[in-house]
């Protein structure tokens, strides 16, 4: 699956997105710190099909999944 | 001018005072409106690392912002009784001094009014996925971060 990568993470990842395949947000978190370590460090939410992700869950592959990082609109 | 449905608040650069002016002069023939609440956001010259910001680029998630900002629409229409609510946002590069933010609603009576446009952008701030890159005048940038 894609996953969107915005603001610092899209600037650090030198990309706004990246194929990424998972079964689960567990293993879509742990795919994407090996993909960039630099997440570690970072404070991030995710966004699966637009909403943020509060619980894990399973992910079929067809999901829009998404990297946020801290909002500053306004 | 009571619709729900999904429009898109972003619009690439600043927002003009005469966009403001006229989006005030579109009411006019609302004549059940009695009060208008107005909130204007504006790029702040804030200082990082001892360097002054001379710029926001802002970038979003379009899509899942203007999916939240229905869901904050509806919140607002369900807790007041407000005739008109209007946001915009921008995006791309906004000098200090400019316009980025504007929040504008209108009802019979200025109370509704008043907490509606506090509680639209105290929303906007916490749940749309809006990202800010400051650009710092010495060269550099940050990222800003909503408290």
């Amino acid at each position: 699956m894609d996953v969107l990568l915005f603001g610092i993470i899209a600037e650090k990842a030198g990309r706004e997105r990246l194929a990424i395949t998972a079964s689960d947000t567990r293993e879509l978190r742990a795919r994407l710190t090996d993909a960039m370590p630099f997440l570690a460090s970072l404070s991030y939410a995710i966004a699966v099909d637009r909403h943020l992700l509060r619980d894990d869950r399973p992910l079929n592959g067809d999901e829009e999944i998404a990297l946020l990082p801290p909002f500053a609109g306004g | 001018m009571k619709t729900h449905k999904k429009r898109d608040i972003f619009v690439e650069g600043a927002i003009p005072a005469s966009f403001i002016a006229e989006s005030i002069a579109e009411h006019a023939t609302a004549t059940s409106i009695g009060g208008h609440e107005i909130f204007l956001g504006q790029v702040r010259a804030d200082e990082v690392d001892g360097k002054q910001v001379a710029a926001i680029d802002y970038t979003a998630y379009r899509d899942m912002a203007n999916d939240e900002m229905v869901v904050i629409r509806e919140e607002a229409f369900a807790r007041w009784p407000i005739t008109c609510l209007h946001v915009h946002h921008s995006l791309g590069t906004i000098p200090v001094g400019q316009l980025c933010f504007f929040v504008f609603a209108s009802a019979a009576h200025r109370q509704p009014a008043r907490e509606a446009v506090a509680f639209i952008t105290d929303e906007v701030k916490k749940r749309l996925p809006i990202f800010g890159r400051e650009i710092l005048s010495e060269g550099g940038h940050g990222w800003k971060e909503n408290r």
